[in-house]
Formats: C-alpha cells, sequence, structure tokens
C-alpha cells in the first residue's frame, strides 16, 4: 500500500495534469487573445482622453509665448490655437486608426523608396 | 458637521534630510525617498528573483521573468526590428513608472508620478532620446518626417507646422497623461477619506467609494506604466523606421 502510493498520486497528478492542459489549450488561447485586446482598447482609450485637449492647450501657449516675444498679440495666439486644434484632432485620428501618434503618414513602401 | 479637507495635503514635498549646495537646494525629500524605494525593489525583484536561476521558476522567479517577457514583447511588437539595443531603457522606464504608481498606492506613502516634473522629466529624456536617434539614423533625411508624401504644396504650408507640432507636443501629452491620472485619483481618495472622517456613521459609504476607486487606481496604475512603456516603444519605431 505504501509503495503504491507514490505512483499512485503521480499517475493521479499526471491525469490531472493533462486534463488540466488539454482543458487550458482551449481557454487561454481565446482568453488571452479577448485580455489583450481589452488592454490594448483600455490603453487607447485612456490615451486618447488627454491627447486633444493637451494639444490645444499646448499650442494655445505656445501662441501666447509667441506672442510676447514677437509683440504681434493676439495674432499668433489665434492661428496657433486652431493649429492646436487640427494638431489635437489628427493625433486622436492617428490614435484611433492603430497609426499610432505618428508623425507624417508615409507608409511603409514610401520608406523603401528613400 | 465641521469638514476638514486637505486633499492635496498628500503631494507636498518635505525634505527629509536638508542639503544645501551653493545656494541649491538638494535636499533628499520624501519624493526622492520614494524613488530610491522603487529602484531598490525593482533591481531586488530582478537581481534576488533570477539569482537562483531555476528551471521551474518559483514566485519571484516568475515575476521578474514575467514583467522582462512582457516588455520585451512590448519592445519586439511596437517598436519594430532594429529596436532591441533600447530594450533596457524601455524596461526600466516601464518598471519605475509601475513600481511609482503601485507605491503611491500604500497609504501614508507618497506617489512621485502624481508631480508633473518627475513625468515631464522622464517624458523628456524620451523625446531628446528618441529625436537624437532619428537624426543619428537618417540624418537630415530624418526632417521628411514632417513632409507628408503626396500633397500638394500649397497644402504643406499648412501640414507641416501642424506635423511639428504634434511632433514636439508628444513630451507635454505624454507627461501630461500619466502626471493628471495619478493627481486626479489620489485627490478623489483623499477626498472621499476626509468626507469619511466627518460624517460618523455615514462613513460607510464614502469608504465603501474609497474601496472602489482603490480597486480603479490599482489597474490605472498599472495601464497607465503601460501606456507610457507603449508611447516610448510607437516614438521609438517612428525614429528607427520612419512611418
Amino acid at each position: 500500500m505504501s509503495d503504491d502510493r507514490p505512483s499512485d498520486a503521480l499517475a493521479r497528478l499526471a491525469a490531472g495534469l493533462d486534463k488540466a492542459r488539454t482543458q487550458g489549450s482551449d481557454k487561454p488561447a481565446g482568453g488571452e487573445g479577448d485580455n489583450a485586446g481589452q488592454q490594448q482598447a483600455l490603453g487607447i482609450g485612456f490615451r486618447i482622453g488627454i491627447e486633444f485637449v493637451v494639444a490645444i492647450v499646448v499650442a494655445t501657449g505656445l501662441g501666447w509665448a509667441f506672442d510676447r516675444v514677437l509683440g504681434t498679440k493676439p495674432f499668433a495666439m489665434i492661428v496657433m490655437f486652431f493649429l492646436g486644434v487640427a494638431t489635437g484632432m489628427l493625433n486622436v485620428y492617428r490614435a484611433i486608426t492603430g497609426q499610432s501618434a505618428a508623425v507624417g503618414f508615409r507608409r511603409p513602401q514610401g520608406d523603401r523608396k528613400d | 458637521v465641521a469638514l476638514e479637507l486637505h486633499p492635496l495635503e498628500q503631494f507636498k514635498v518635505e525634505p527629509l534630510i536638508s542639503i544645501h549646495i551653493g545656494g541649491l537646494d538638494v535636499s533628499y525629500t520624501n519624493s526622492a525617498l520614494l524613488m530610491t524605494i522603487a529602484v531598490v525593489l525593482i533591481t531586488a525583484l530582478l537581481v534576488l528573483g533570477t539569482k537562483r536561476g531555476a528551471l521551474v521558476p518559483g514566485r519571484w522567479q516568475s515575476a521578474a521573468e514575467m514583467s522582462y517577457e512582457f516588455v520585451a514583447d512590448m519592445v519586439d511588437s511596437n517598436a519594430g526590428h532594429g529596436a532591441e539595443p533600447y530594450f533596457p531603457f524601455v524596461f526600466s522606464l516601464f518598471m519605475f513608472v509601475l513600481f511609482a504608481n503601485f507605491l503611491g498606492l500604500i497609504p501614508y506613502s507618497f506617489t512621485i508620478t502624481s508631480h508633473i516634473i518627475v513625468t515631464f522629466a522622464l517624458a523628456a529624456i524620451v523625446f531628446i532620446g528618441v529625436t537624437i536617434i532619428g537624426f543619428a539614423k537618417h540624418g537630415m533625411h530624418f526632417l521628411r518626417f514632417f513632409v507628408p508624401e503626396g500633397v500638394p504644396i500649397a497644402l504643406l504650408f499648412l501640414l507641416v507646422p501642424i506635423e511639428l507640432l504634434s511632433y514636439f507636443i508628444r513630451p507635454f501629452t505624454l507627461s501630461i497623461r500619466l502626471f493628471a491620472n495619478m493627481l486626479a485619483g489620489h485627490t478623489m481618495l483623499a477626498i472621499f477619506g476626509g468626507f469619511a472622517a466627518s460624517v460618523g456613521l455615514l462613513a460607510v459609504l464614502p469608504v465603501a467609494l474609497d474601496v472602489a476607486i482603490l480597486a480603479l487606481e490599482v489597474l490605472v496604475a498599472a495601464l497607465q506604466a503601460y501606456v507610457f512603456a507603449i508611447l516610448t516603444c510607437l516614438y521609438l519605431n517612428d525614429a528607427l523606421h520612419m512611418h
């Protein structure tokens, strides 16, 4: 009996492992993929929330600074504000379409050309 | 009910050891202490965790290997080919931000990443480094990065400034995202904590809410570290491959 038990326990363990593996091979494949997708979606969601606002604020701030330096009061700030809006939209668009926050929308082929 | 709310007090940087060198205040502060703790913990996890190098990893070795593989995967799939030399940097960055965020969640500790100067310094390192890599790799060609292809010349006067702006905004979005998330979360926790202290038995409600927010903050702490690292990878990818 006492001789039997270890091999018995080992056999049970092996059977258990096999079972877990067959179950596991099904689950993680789908589950992990889902998780990764969700993770990425969450990451993107948290990213773009701030992208738009910061673009406008930073651009307007830069415009204000240009105004101060060049003495062209309201103009640089106005122009930069609209540029900021455009940049913010562009950044959000790129983040959503998965082109990252990449500057320049060059295709991979364009890069091989030069 | 007298409300005594000081939700922003937790962000105060206080010198622990006063050091002044030639009119420069370089005191060792609570912020510096938390940074030291973060670095020591990361080093401990990685050095002690991988010391034995067992074939079947234990808990600590698993944690060390998982974090390594997680970031290695991230760099590989996001920064593309040729980004391997920059893996140590991205890994350090990710681990530092992750540990800083998590350490900040411990009550009575201090959240380094809730200070814009800290996150901006990190983002500036990334930005300057990536720009240098871009120029080193492509030379003056890197400037073509700001000129979209196949666009009429008339439109370039509009598009190049937008592209330039969108490039120079990177360190700001990178740093403000992390800082704002940490600041907002911790302020919220402190506000509800303050409510709980002043409403007697009703405190159950704010405390329950605090527990829920804390759970959210754990998610945000990990996610923001992830976002910070993944954006670093994407920027690296831009500089290395220019698309």
